[in-house]
């Protein structure tokens, strides 16, 4: 039980834009109170009832990642593959509360749950599982402390879902999808590169939207996507299709970007790191920024959400489902390459990079996410990422914030890139600044409101007592929000001073929809033909999730 | 360069039509790996089974799985990197040294075919096994192939695994690098992970005698390891959960007989493929399990006054 009293609050969804409010968690750790009156919160007396004087402070909802990668079978690889990037990396001691640990850009179970809740986050989205190693990311996702999780499935080129929607199956698709969800104990439907991966098997990609998929006749990457996206809709989950669409990072790729847009028309979808899919140019020589003409075209089509996955300068991981971006990415940097095919399901590929601010097409990367977030002028669709750690480790969100804060500061470091960088973005000419209130959208209200978490991402009564409370000024290097003076997680406060006090373990997220039950004698002797393990073996136990929370469809 | 490209055992299964076991031999040391995973599996794009795939090995000596190969290449004994840089020179069509190459063992006509054969598969796969990465070279000869898996992807679709063994082995491995970042040779003694194999691995650590304990889980080090390790052990207060009396329950201080994990006691299991397992015992055991053994020396150590006093709140914590 929580009193904090006097502070500024800023709670978008409730249409609170920096009131002085008192806030009272009850002992179920949701908010009770929140209002101007003082008394109220006085009253809530007895035992235990802590009282915080957030007087002069900014209070806003616990931060929510859409779109994180911190667990599982991937970024593990990854944390094998670059010990040299560990050796450098923050190193978190061992205490009698605390466990030990690395930080940096694939940090360690534990560490990932200290970072997040120390920078203020206390909902993060994992946003690729493969089924067939799904008990592995749950048990890693528990080793993540304090922070509240979901998960999203793998499923644009899982092989019995895609030779369903060849065969013109689609109510049998769809069947799959729910029975796939609930084996896993996830929480979504995560599509990456569709069609392009199940392509790599052979070597292959999908760059056209409307040639057959490399391995089929007739199925398209377009009819991946339309179908998935209606699949999802018609389960009703909570979460929109999540897409990394065909392309990713490729110069010229905001044509296959616009085109899908206008193919999602009538469907709920969300676009993961855009900024990797508003490239013109031909030719990595010629890229330059298209994000103008992405940012006009998503503002028009409402059913639409995304995040940016900016890119900061400095060290990065790469690491995606999409096999066949990587191995371009290899052969462009000559640096080490990880690639994991898993069978019938999905790939993944990890290159280690370094977005470089002497490089053209880095700060053309670094402006089209700063663009993107700037132009697409309602916060409420368009939310902050770094696609972690695709463009650079997610600790580093405030620096991103800063820069959307203040412009005079935003132009001097664009004065900074190469001018030939300068002449193919227009960061520079843009003067919108974030207020408080469009920070607290970008990076909890709104992503909070995509992933249909409705206690999440807001201050009203009965909403999780996840709370973030900032000072008012900027710490010595010109960066707010970076150190929080409190967070609390659930009513308890977790973090304190910049220290980490309390650690308690977060829920799972995870959905039921409904499904035909008999979708499972289909699979069954498929999957004996095609998997190596026996049928009884694949889906994820509800035992391993310690705090399971089912999410209820909307169907 | 460098790196691991690498597939789960089902790519295997339903694709690979070319497969080159190097310094392995999982006819006997991985008995059932050719016909639930590789050789004469049928698989969903290699439907006539061992007839639509190309077997290779590359060993020192004629083994039983060479037995089983359509190509047997044997070669002379510590030159398994050398015939890893003739294959990724040939690949690139770069020159090599003929006198040179015949020190390998075999001919440059061999070799030349063998890259031949590695362009033109669909789907190639090489698995290596201890014969490569514990003889001379060791993990230059890891690397090497390794190498070659992932540079065969200008050319065609191509992956490597190592051939991995002795029960969960790859699940200490996962569960190592998600808790403290690296893989084995970890060192928490500062309060935070350390890696560096060859200061850090076991052997290192015992041979030179820095630790003043030793817990042994799911292994026999004193019927492995190199006699000052076996000494260290010896001489300092060694600990052992196994369910059998080992070669190391010998020379123990203590030893606690637990219950056979799969058969009477509960986990996950990784396979060599990283693919985890939930292990459902059939039977019961009288004896406990490794993890309430390992729980309850948790709880007794905590219950101990701290051999260092706890750090002022201001410096616990990150």
């Amino acid at each position: 039980m929580v009193r904090i009293t006097g502070g500024t609050v800023y709670d978008p969804a409730n249409g609170v834009d920096g009131l002085v409010q008192n806030i009272y968690i009850g002992p179920d750790g949701r908010i009770a109170y929140i209002g101007p009156d003082g008394r109220s919160v006085a009253d809530a007396q007895g035992s235990g009832v802590r009282t915080i004087d957030a007087t002069g402070m900014l209070v806003f909802p616990g931060g929510v990642d859409v779109h994180t990668h911190v667990a599982g079978g991937a970024l593990n690889f990854a944390r094998g593959l670059v010990p040299e990037n560990q050796r450098i990396a923050r190193k978190f001691l061992h205490s009698p509360e605390l466990r030990a640990g690395i930080g940096g850009l694939t940090p360690t179970t534990f560490a990932t749950g200290y970072l997040y809740a120390g920078m203020g986050w206390t909902t993060v989205n994992e946003a690729a599982v493969p089924i067939l190693s799904a008990k592995h990311t749950h048990e890693e996702l528990h080793d993540i402390p304090i922070v509240d999780k979901s998960t999203l499935l793998l499923m644009a080129n899982n092989e019995l879902m895609l030779d369903l929607l060849e065969a013109g199956e689609f109510e049998q698709a769809k069947s799959l999808v729910g029975w796939l969800l609930w084996s896993s104990k996830t929480f979504g439907i995560k599509a990456v590169n569709p069609g392009g991966v199940a392509a790599w098997k052979w070597g292959k990609n999908a760059n056209q939207l409307h040639q057959p998929i490399e391995g089929y006749t007739s199925i398209t990457a377009a009819q991946i996507i339309t179908g998935l996206a209606r699949i999802v809709d018609e389960l009703g989950l909570p979460h929109p299709m999540h897409l990394h669409q065909n392309n990713l990072g490729v110069p010229g790729n905001v044509a296959s970007t616009i085109e899908t847009m206008n193919m999602l028309q009538g469907h709920r979808a969300h676009l993961a790191h855009l900024q990797f899919h508003a490239y013109g140019g031909h030719d990595w020589g010629t890229m330059k920024s298209e994000a103008p003409a992405v940012a006009a075209e998503f503002l028009t089509h409402k059913n639409l959400t995304c995040d940016v996955g900016a890119v900061l300068f400095g060290d990065a991981v790469t690491i995606t489902a999409d096999g066949p971006w990587q191995h371009l990415l290899y052969e462009l940097t000559g640096r080490k390459w990880g690639n994991l095919d898993v069978e019938n399901e999905t790939g993944c590929g990890i290159v280690p990079y370094v977005y470089s601010d002497h490089k053209i097409v880095n700060a053309v990367q670094w402006a089209v996410g700063l663009e993107l977030l700037l132009l697409i002028d309602d916060p409420w669709r368009v939310y902050l990422t770094t696609d972690h750690p695709n463009g650079g480790g997610f600790w580093r969100y405030p620096e991103i914030i800063r820069l959307l804060m203040d412009v005079e500061f935003r132009k001097g470091e664009v004065r900074k890139l190469p001018p030939e960088a300068q002449n193919r973005i227009t960061l520079g000419e843009i003067d919108r600044q974030y207020t408080y209130a469009d920070v607290a959208i970008v990076t909890s209200a709104g992503p909070a409101r995509a992933l249909g978490l409705t206690q999440k991402g807001h201050l009203g009564v009965g909403a999780d007592g996840d709370i973030t409370i900032y000072s008012a000024t900027p710490d010595a290097e010109g960066v707010m929000f970076s150190y929080p003076r409190y967070v609390l997680k659930g009513g308890q406060v977790v973090v304190e001073e910049g220290q980490v006090r309390a650690i308690s373990e977060g829920r799972e997220f995870i959905v039921h929809p409904a499904f035909d039950p008999g979708i499972e004698e289909f699979i069954r002797p498929s999957f004996q033909k095609v998997y190596t393990m026996s049928f009884e073996n694949y889906p994820t136990e509800m035992t391993r999730l310690r705090h399971p929370h089912v999410v209820p469809c909307s169907r | 360069m460098g790196g691991k490209v690498t597939c789960t055992l089902g790519e295997v299964k339903n694709r690979a039509d070319f497969i080159i076991y190097w310094g392995g031999n999982p006819a006997e040391c991985h008995p059932r790996h050719f016909t639930k995973y590789t050789i004469t599996q049928k698989g969903k794009f290699i439907p006539q089974g061992r007839k639509g795939r190309t077997m290779i090995t590359i060993d020192i000596r004629e083994t039983p799985s060479a037995r089983a190969a359509d190509i047997a290449l044997i070669i002379k004994p510590g030159k398994d990197f050398e015939l890893g840089t003739t294959l990724r020179a040939l690949m690139k069509g770069q020159p090599v040294d003929e006198a040179r190459v015949e020190e390998i063992g075999l001919s440059l006509d061999t070799i030349k075919d063998l890259v031949d054969r590695m362009k033109r598969a669909k789907f190639g796969v090489i698995f290596f096994g201890m014969g490569l990465s514990m003889t001379r070279g060791k993990h230059m000869n890891s690397a090497g192939i390794l190498n070659i898996a992932a540079e065969m992807n200008a050319f065609t679709k191509f992956v490597c695994m190592p051939m991995r063994g002795h029960g969960n082995v790859t699940g200490a491995d996962v569960v190592l690098r998600w808790t403290t970042g690296f893989p084995f040779g970890v060192n928490l003694s500062r309060g935070y992970p350390r890696f560096n194999p060859g200061e850090f691995s076991t052997v290192d650590m015992l041979v030179r005698g820095d630790n003043d304990a030793t817990l042994v889980l799911g292994a026999d080090p004193g019927a492995t390891m190199p006699q000052p390790a076996i000494d260290h052990l010896t001489k300092t207060p060694t600990i052992v959960l196994d369910p059998r009396v080992t070669h190391t329950s010998h020379l123990a201080r203590v030893h606690f007989t637990t219950a056979v994990t799969g058969v009477s006691a509960p986990g996950t299991v990784y396979r060599m493929d990283e693919i985890p397992f939930t292990l459902r015992p059939g039977l019961k055991s009288p004896y406990p399990t490794d993890e309430e053994i390992v729980n309850l020396l948790i709880a007794a150590v905590a219950s101990k006054p701290g051999w260092r006093p706890a750090p002022p709140a201001q410096l616990a914590g990150i």
